[in-house]
């Protein structure tokens, strides 16, 4: 499955909370190299469309279709394809950010790969500080290491300069740009400048 | 497996930290016992009543610290963190194990402080200590489905403590039952209940564990 080719489809998602329809419709296809932009306003149905793209929340009808190769993939196995973060992935506050990171990466990332990156996003030295000390920004770029570190295929980022500073951006911004042309990316974002990293979007606007 | 050793190491770091949990459970453990020993006044109860009083002492422990594991995740907002990393599955065994320890630390500290409080001396020991060790396991195995549902409620341990009682009526039955037998001596020791235990606990982990994905996802 790794060395293979890994495509996301959504076909006809919709969703609806009660009789309220948030989004329907949505459809597209993502081939590796693709990026990817989920925009809209605030309450349009994002965040709820990015959770049913990793398979966390269920959609109203429509299919969400993984593919590896061409083989269709399970559901239980997303997990190991993607790299996800939002506003609603809060890592422990009781634990430092090594702690956290060791907590979810996989077996083949070592302590020195866990190191460069707190070094890239700039919180190497606050490394061994439970995350509840840590501001608003620093908390969304541990945020940002807990999605790219353990190198998937697909990177699903919600929100993701949401509390940054402008290096932060900067760090974020040269890593998409780094890592595009071998991942799917798809962001969610009201940001010009997050937009302007994909190649294409939609608008949940157009689909409510 | 290894995932399950990483979740369970993180528990018991959390834990370790906070403490509140173990806290809880044996601040609340060592003012019961005591209180309960004071008001006996050096008078005797029957081996019924001391065990009655032994197991609503352990009941409301659990109660007052086994849902937390489950509860902290949701009220921390770590939920969908934990959910993207590890499956189901291996969060429902990892916390079983978690709360299986931790009920079986706060029971060796409840158990010695409480028989000498009360004076008591088991005359079946074994059957004593087993019967403590299998409820125990079948209090932790209810407590942490059931831990798992009011997390997802966000009511909190009110429910929780109201749900547990009639699923873990069973097990005190059983529990003081052999308890006073252990306790008062005479008779034939029922070994044979101690197995009714730990089937409980079996049936309740392998019906937790089939049904944990539905309680812990939207999917």
């Amino acid at each position: 499955m790794h060395d293979k080719t890994i495509s996301i489809e959504s076909r006809d998602i919709s969703k609806k909370f009660g009789n309220t329809r948030l989004f329907s419709n949505v459809n597209f296809l993502l081939n590796k190299g693709d990026s990817f932009f989920i925009t809209g306003p605030n309450g349009s149905g994002k965040s709820t469309l990015m959770q049913i793209l990793a398979g966390i929340q269920k959609s109203s009808s429509g299919n969400i279709i993984y593919t590896s190769g061409g083989t269709v993939i399970d559901s239980s196995l997303y997990k190991e394809i993607y790299g996800f973060t939002g506003p609603q992935v809060n890592s422990y506050d009781m634990l430092t950010a090594s702690e956290n990171l060791k907590f979810t990466v996989s077996q083949k990332v070592d302590e020195k790969k866990i190191n460069e990156y707190l070094e890239k996003f700039g919180l190497y030295r606050h490394r061994t500080k439970p995350v509840k000390y840590y501001s608003s920004g620093m908390k969304q770029r541990l945020r940002l290491i807990h999605a790219l570190i353990n190198d998937r295929k697909i990177l699903m980022l919600d929100e993701p300069c949401t509390n940054l500073d402008s290096k932060g951006r900067d760090i974020l911004y040269e890593t998409i740009n780094e890592i595009k042309n071998n991942k799917i990316i798809i962001i969610a974002t009201n940001e010009s400048d997050d937009i302007k990293l994909c190649a294409r979007g939609i608008n949940l606007e157009q689909h409510s | 497996m290894n995932n399950i050793l990483k979740n369970l190491r993180k528990d018991f770091l959390i834990e370790f930290r906070n403490r509140s949990a173990l806290n809880i459970s044996f601040a609340f453990a060592g003012i019961t016992t005591l209180s309960v020993s004071l008001a006996a006044g050096g008078i005797p109860f029957s081996p019924l009543v001391q065990a009655i009083i032994f197991w609503i002492i352990l009941f409301f422990s659990a109660m007052s610290g086994l849902a937390h594991i489950f509860i902290r995740e949701e009220e921390e907002q770590n939920a969908l963190f934990l959910s993207l990393y590890y499956s189901p599955e291996e969060i429902y065994i990892s916390k079983l194990i978690f709360n299986m320890v931790l009920f079986l630390c706060i029971a060796t500290l409840i158990t010695p402080l409480y028989l000498f409080f009360l004076q008591i001396l088991p005359v079946y020991k074994i059957l004593f200590l087993l019967t403590v060790i299998s409820g125990s396991i079948a209090i932790a195995s209810v407590t942490t489905i059931l831990g798992a549902m009011v997390s997802k409620t966000g009511s909190g341990s009110s429910l929780f403590t109201v749900i547990s009682f009639p699923v873990l009526l069973p097990v005190l039955w059983t529990a003081i039952s052999l308890t006073t037998i252990s306790i008062e001596g005479g008779g034939v020791p029922e070994y044979k209940n101690i197995l009714f235990l730990l089937a409980f606990s079996g049936v309740i982990v392998s019906a937790s564990y089939l049904s944990f994905k539905f309680i812990w996802t939207e999917i």
